[in-house]
């Protein structure tokens, strides 16, 4: 905790001085009651050095809390050619799920348009003090660039706990863009540790001039997602599938209605993933927005209905009243209530550098039958550009 | 009263066509074309463009009128104008030093002004013609002052709309460097990192249009969701993040009793569910059988247990068996 804290004292007695920002989120709960306390920093100290941390501290009743999400330098090669991270970060390779590490990364181009990144390091337990010896992950990724944004790449990564292997992936990724207005993806994991597929998503979009389509498919086996010391990982498992189409529609300049028509598969169980969203600007920059939901979803006896509104109203001299409104209906509700409501009023008011919002949450669930809930936030910033 | 119906009908058409964003173009946008077809040279009204420091340059509306031509300043939209304001907001460029590379050529940035009225302001493709091109450098901060504060995304396949949430995933896989570009390290770690106090949505409670799985009722709805999606909560967290929550919700570790339903674990496969929705979503069973929880499946499944064998036909592995979690039905490295 001590060097978090040393570093944002110096950050903080230096926060008004460009290039350093700062940014202070202040939260308040009363059902908890909770409290919590991030702080954002980043600044750039040279040219081609720049850094980055965030830290928070929670406290509730009778427990208190604090930790480093990020503290991370990082350097560019003046040329572009190469760059370096060390610290506290998350890091991506292809098709490798992301990992929250304590170690270094770096990333190199090679001639015929080739990339070469490595990340080493010690994965990111919660809480300042928790410590275990013997725990590493260490991976990698090959690609290579294809057009102005694709590319395509293999991975490779291998974490251990406690000395025990944890995880041990191979990962292929490709993204190309087949046209200025056709692209697809695709990432596909596979676990070496219990040899099996783990997940395979793939994607395909088409950008029209008002109406953009996309489609998709993703397979996943859910246990191949889990820790290889985990028990659950050596009963085998059955693989889920979700397929289906999203249709974004600029039907007007400022309203976007989407369709999501999807279909799910686990065992012998099929489900529907059926989602309609409408979304009307009242002015040309989106300040004020209305918004409406309707989804079905979910297999077997896990299906339900939903519907959700949402409204943010820009009242002038920086104040902002929002609201969410959401009713889950669920098929089977197995003695917890037929309809689960969920609704939070808010006004949020920003003015310089200064950010404010109060909200009231009223919500029922299937573990109680009526909650209110007070949110308050005050957020501050220093050293905007 | 027909002709009643048709003038509200009429009315309230146009108040929609205004709310829905439709809107006349003879006013959007100043007739650059007509001018430059005219002859009329840039610097005849952009005269100060030339001046060190001019971002966006804006004729005063007197110039219309002080240079000869009109009787009155030419109308232009406040959109027009917000546009251009918006553009000396967020973007480093002074085009006093611009002029003198062009050769004075204003059209050799500005090359669609001859066509059409449509935005002059050039395209980021006709910046990389001179400067540093994208794939080398792609520093954004080298013009725009904060992209996220303008709120511009990439005008590529990149843009993130349809559903981002769920697409994201496939396409940072293979573009994880383009989206450094815009986003820092704390973007990515504010849903991915393991001790990430609260999600986006939560600490911006205030924008319900924020995009975000957890979003609003997600607690009441997340058994519903998990269900469904075998595999998904464990693409992001550890099994042990449920077990946490659950046991201080007190809906795990026995504090409510068995959630399980009767005939959940039997004598036979016929009055036996455990197995098939163990495979189904083994990461539910882990989020509360996890770790120390396995031996409650090892008192059945050991090898010579009345379980029997729990692997499927087929299953194999590369872990030696005296590594975990084989060693706990196998201690004497024995197969049945």
């Amino acid at each position: 905790m001590k060097l978090p804290v040393a570093m944002l004292g110096v950050l903080s007695a230096t926060a008004s001085a460009e290039p350093l920002r700062l940014r202070a989120d202040a939260l308040a709960t009363t059902e908890a009651p909770a409290g919590l306390l991030v702080l954002e920093a980043d600044g750039q100290a040279r040219e081609n050095v720049s850094a980055e941390a965030v830290v928070w501290m929670a406290g509730a009743e009778d427990d208190s809390d604090g930790d480093v999400l990020v503290i991370a330098v990082r350097a560019n090669a003046l040329s572009g050619r190469a760059n370096a991270r060390l610290g506290r970060f998350v890091s991506t390779l292809g098709a490798l799920r992301a990992a929250h590490v304590d170690g270094g990364a770096f990333r190199v181009r090679l001639p015929q348009r080739f990339d070469l990144e490595a990340v080493a390091g010690i994965p990111v337990m919660p809480g300042l003090g928790t410590s275990r010896s013997w725990d590493w992950l260490a991976g990698g990724r090959v690609s290579r660039q294809l057009g102005d944004s694709g590319s395509v790449g293999v991975a490779y990564a291998q974490r251990r706990d406690v000395g025990m292997l944890v995880t041990e992936e191979v990962g292929i990724d490709a993204g190309v863009e087949i046209t200025k207005r056709d692209d697809v993806g695709a990432r596909a994991a596979y676990d070496v540790a219990n040899p099996g597929i783990a997940e395979v998503m793939l994607t395909a979009s088409h950008r029209g001039k008002s109406l953009r389509s996309e489609a998709y498919a993703i397979h996943r086996e859910a246990s191949h997602l889990l820790p290889a010391t985990s028990l659950f990982s050596v009963i085998g498992d059955v693989p889920s599938q979700r397929a289906g189409a999203v249709f974004t529609w600029r039907a007007a300049p400022r309203l976007d209605l989407i369709a999501d028509t999807g279909a799910r598969k686990i065992d012998d169980d099929y489900g529907v993933e059926l989602v309609g969203r409408a979304r009307l600007r009242l002015d040309d920059r989106g300040t004020s927005m209305l918004g409406g939901e309707v989804r079905r979803s979910g297999v077997a006896d896990d299906e339900w209905t939903g519907l959700r509104g949402t409204a943010r109203v820009a009242l002038g001299r920086g104040f902002t009243a929002s609201t969410e409104l959401e009713l889950v209906i669920p098929d089977v509700d197995r003695g917890r209530g037929r309809v689960w409501p969920w609704a939070l009023g808010a006004v949020s008011w920003e003015c310089e550098d200064w950010q404010a919002a109060i909200a009231a949450e009223v919500s029922a669930s299937p573990e109680y039958t009526g909650r209110f809930d007070v949110l308050g936030q005050l957020a501050r910033r220093w050293g905007r550009k | 009263m027909r002709r009643w119906i048709i003038v509200c009908a009429c009315l309230g058409l146009a108040a929609c066509a205004g709310i829905l964003g439709f809107k006349s173009k003879s006013t959007d946008r100043f007739p650059h074309r007509a001018h430059v077809v005219k002859g009329i040279s840039c610097t005849r009204c952009h005269g100060d463009v030339g001046k060190p420091g001019t971002k966006v340059h804006i004729p005063e509306e007197a110039t219309c009128v002080v240079s000869g031509c009109h009787d009155k300043p030419q109308p232009v939209s406040a959109e027009a104008v917000a546009r251009i304001i918006e553009a000396q907001q967020y973007l480093k460029f002074d085009h006093s030093r611009h002029l003198t590379k062009a050769n004075n050529n204003c059209m050799r940035c500005h090359a669609g002004v001859g066509d059409s009225d449509a935005d002059i302001r050039p395209p980021m493709a006709t910046c990389f013609k001179c400067h540093e091109s994208a794939q080398r450098g792609r520093k954004c901060d080298a013009c725009h002052t904060s992209l996220v504060e303008e709120g511009t995304l990439p005008a590529t396949h990149l843009a993130h709309d349809g559903d981002w949430m769920r697409e994201h995933g496939a396409r940072a896989s293979s573009s994880g460097d383009l989206c450094e570009t815009c986003h820092k390290e704390s973007f990515c770690a504010s849903c991915h990192g393991v001790n990430v106090p609260a999600l986006p949505a939560q600490r911006r409670f205030s924008d319900p249009f924020r995009p975000s799985v957890h979003r609003a009722g997600f607690v009441a709805r997340h058994s519903l969701e998990a269900r469904s999606d075998p595999g998904a909560c464990s693409t992001c967290h550890q099994p042990e993040m449920c077990t946490s929550c659950h046991t201080s919700k007190g809906v795990a570790n026995n504090v409510r009793g068995n959630p399980h339903p009767a005939g959940w674990v039997g004598l036979s496969n016929a009055d036996n569910r455990h197995g098939r929705e163990a495979r189904r979503d083994p990461a539910s069973c882990a989020a509360c059988h996890g770790g120390a929880g396995e031996s409650l499946c090892v008192s059945c499944h050991a090898v010579g247990g009345v379980g029997g064998n729990p692997h499927p036909p087929g299953w194999s592995s590369n872990q030696p068996l005296s590594a975990m979690p084989c060693r706990m039905c196998h201690p004497s490295g024995a197969v049945r």
